[in-house]
């Protein structure tokens, strides 16, 4: 069986976080699941767009489903502030006519158009419904031996309640079950669902820092031996801003941040390099070790 | 009376602990169980009658109308904050109370500082014009925009469930204060410098669009969409303040690089500073950034078309 989507790697992906596009598409290649990258798709805004007007944030996320529809396929995103841009949008111009006109007076100039044919996934979810859990479970052939993992959601990827529902709760969220089925243990702490601070670090960043910190610091206190995320913009703040987290906190954390589609990867037995792990802030080795790589092997691969 | 010696185990009754904190007597908070027989439909508000009339336990808790319409009845429910008076009773309650602002005692926090950063917002229409006296005719364009803003009881669920407010000192109004600013900044008879009240007094910028405050307000209040974002907005069109910058930053570097990258945008908002360079630095040895980033880019074709449909909206202003 093949699937086909069209996807919007995003800026983080395409940037500071290129080893999430790298390991969505080494992932997406073990499953017969083919990526349509889109070209120039531009930005969906973050939460700056919003900031601007309202009409350019529709405009911009209009954009990029309308080149999702001309390749005739859902929309698969890896960030969750993409995800809920986009997601939001499509309902909006879905539901609005007004706005829905708007959008395509401004995008007929490139000859684009929105219909509102599409749906807007997660990788992610691509993996735990589309691919299916057992399709997953079966390929597993590097289990993570009981690795203690820390999920961390991001906000928008659960919340607002008007986009997500709020039924989502009840039910263990899709990363805990990943987790479990790639072999790791589920860590639970306080800070899972909470926010990472990422849309306040150039605004404040001791803010940011402090939020994280805190989840960080229960991540690690609870046994986890790394913490796995959806969202390239956590993973930033966890990652990239770790030894800004650890002066702050007058600590040493030194836990790992791995993105869903590396831990998933890895899983499925693919190197240290395919997933690209050696782009990492906090080096990745501890984790490779547990999994069974040799110390000098784990050291090797990160470098 | 002792809370646990005389418990009987019926297995419908509800478990509850109660934070119990007196700060003028007490040396540290202690936690009280209590069950309570369920009855139907009963609300946290009739267990915590239950636990003062039946159980004649001296608590602090504090409510006035019963009805979701005075907002003094809020509290932690197992880590979130509820309205007392209208949220059913849970099988098993930690109850304390709300997060972020000063405790009186037990279940009571102070509104004080509340009230106070509300007074710092005008919170009042600031009219300078005449006007054609009362009663006004108000219409509904008027009215639109703001009207689930006035469904607002500051009963500070939000305040409580706000992460920046966890953070000691920093300077944030919150979700509540910028619903009531938010409804006066959108309201076109008010006259009043909301834009500079937003960013300077509110500093609604650090919010970090996390929507805890949606997910727990009980008059089920777009907080981020329809109070922050315009406020934002408001600012962003005033121009002046720094995250209105960044804002603008943000869009030029998607329209002259074709997404928004990390380092073009700090160099624009921020400048240079050590803070900035031991980060850059940090990201280059990990191949995470790299000095090409910062160079301008040749535009391609597909780029020029996305800009054009870009400005088609007036995206400037």
């Amino acid at each position: 069986m093949k699937w086909r989507y069209a996807y919007f790697p995003g800026c983080s992906a395409k940037g500071t976080c290129r080893e999430l596009d790298l390991s969505t598409h080494a992932v997406a290649a073990l499953f017969d699941v083919e990526l349509e990258e889109l070209e120039n798709p531009g930005c969906t805004g973050a939460r700056e767009f919003r900031a601007v007007s309202e009409q350019l944030h529709l405009t911009a996320n209009g954009r990029i489903l309308a080149l999702a529809e001309r390749e005739g396929c859902d929309l698969v995103a890896v960030c969750d502030t993409c995800l809920l841009n986009l997601t939001e949008t499509n309902r909006r111009l879905k539901a609005d006519r007004a706005a829905r006109d708007a959008v395509n007076r401004a995008l007929a100039s490139e000859g684009l158009a929105f219909k509102g044919e599409r749906e807007v996934k997660h990788f992610l979810w691509v993996m735990t419904e589309d691919l299916g859990e057992e399709r997953l479970k079966e390929r597993v052939v590097r289990p993570l031996r009981g690795l203690k993992v820390a999920p961390f959601y991001g906000c928008h990827i659960q919340r607002p309640s008007t986009v997500y529902g709020a039924g989502a709760a009840g039910e263990a969220p899709a990363l805990d079950r990943l987790c479990r089925l790639l072999g790791g243990e589920v860590v639970e702490y306080p800070g899972a669902s909470k926010c990472c601070g990422f849309h306040v670090v150039s605004v404040e960043e001791r803010i940011a820092v402090r939020m994280s910190g805190g989840h960080l610091s229960n991540a690690k206190s609870n046994g986890a031996q790394c913490i796995v995320t959806p969202c390239p913009l956590c993973h930033t703040v966890f990652d990239a801003y770790q030894p800004s987290i650890e002066r702050e906190f007058r600590s040493k954390y030194e836990v790992p941040v791995l993105h869903v589609s590396q831990l998933a990867g890895l899983a499925f037995g693919l190197s240290a390099a395919a997933v690209a792990l050696s782009r990492h802030v906090v080096g990745c080795e501890s984790v490779l070790a547990h999994i069974g790589y040799g110390a000098a092997q784990a050291a090797a691969s990160v470098r | 009376m002792s809370p646990s010696s005389k418990q009987t185990t019926e297995p419908d009754n509800i478990r509850v602990r109660i934070y119990r904190f007196d700060p003028e007597t007490d040396r540290e908070p202690r936690y009280e169980s209590y069950e309570v027989p369920r009855t139907p439909r009963m609300r946290i508000m009739d267990v915590l009658d239950y636990i003062h009339e039946i159980k004649e336990v001296d608590f602090g808790y504090r409510w006035l109308c019963g009805t979701k319409k005075c907002g003094t009845c809020a509290v932690n429910v197992n880590g979130s904050p509820k309205l007392a008076c209208w949220e059913e009773a849970e099988q098993e309650m930690t109850i304390e109370p709300l997060s972020n602002l000063p405790l009186v005692r037990d279940l009571v926090t102070s509104r004080d500082p509340f009230e106070a950063f509300l007074a710092k917002l005008s919170p009042l229409l600031v009219r300078r014009r005449d006007y054609p006296g009362f009663p006004e005719p108000l219409s509904e364009q008027i009215m639109a925009p703001t009207v689930h803003l006035r469904d607002c009881i500051q009963c500070l669920a939000c305040q409580s469930a706000c992460p920046v407010l966890q953070q000691p000192d920093s300077g944030f109004a919150g979700p509540a204060l910028l619903v009531a600013l938010s409804e006066l900044a959108q309201d076109p008879r008010d006259e009043a410098d909301r834009a500079r009240l937003a960013d300077e007094v509110a500093q609604v910028f650090k919010c970090v669009s996390c929507y805890e405050c949606e997910r727990v307000c009980p008059t089920e209040i777009p907080i981020v969409s329809e109070a922050i974002q315009p406020l934002k907005r408001l600012v962003y069109r005033r121009g002046e303040a720094a995250a209105a910058r960044r804002a603008h930053a943000f869009l030029d570097v998607v329209k002259a690089r074709g997404r928004a990258e990390a380092a073009p945008i700090a160099l624009k908002t921020k400048g240079i500073s050590l803070n900035a360079l031991r980060l850059a630095l940090r990201l280059m040895r990990r191949g995470k950034l790299s000095l090409v980033d910062v160079f301008p880019k040749r535009p391609s074709p597909g780029m020029e078309a996305m800009r054009k449909t870009y400005q088609s909206d007036g995206d400037a202003k």
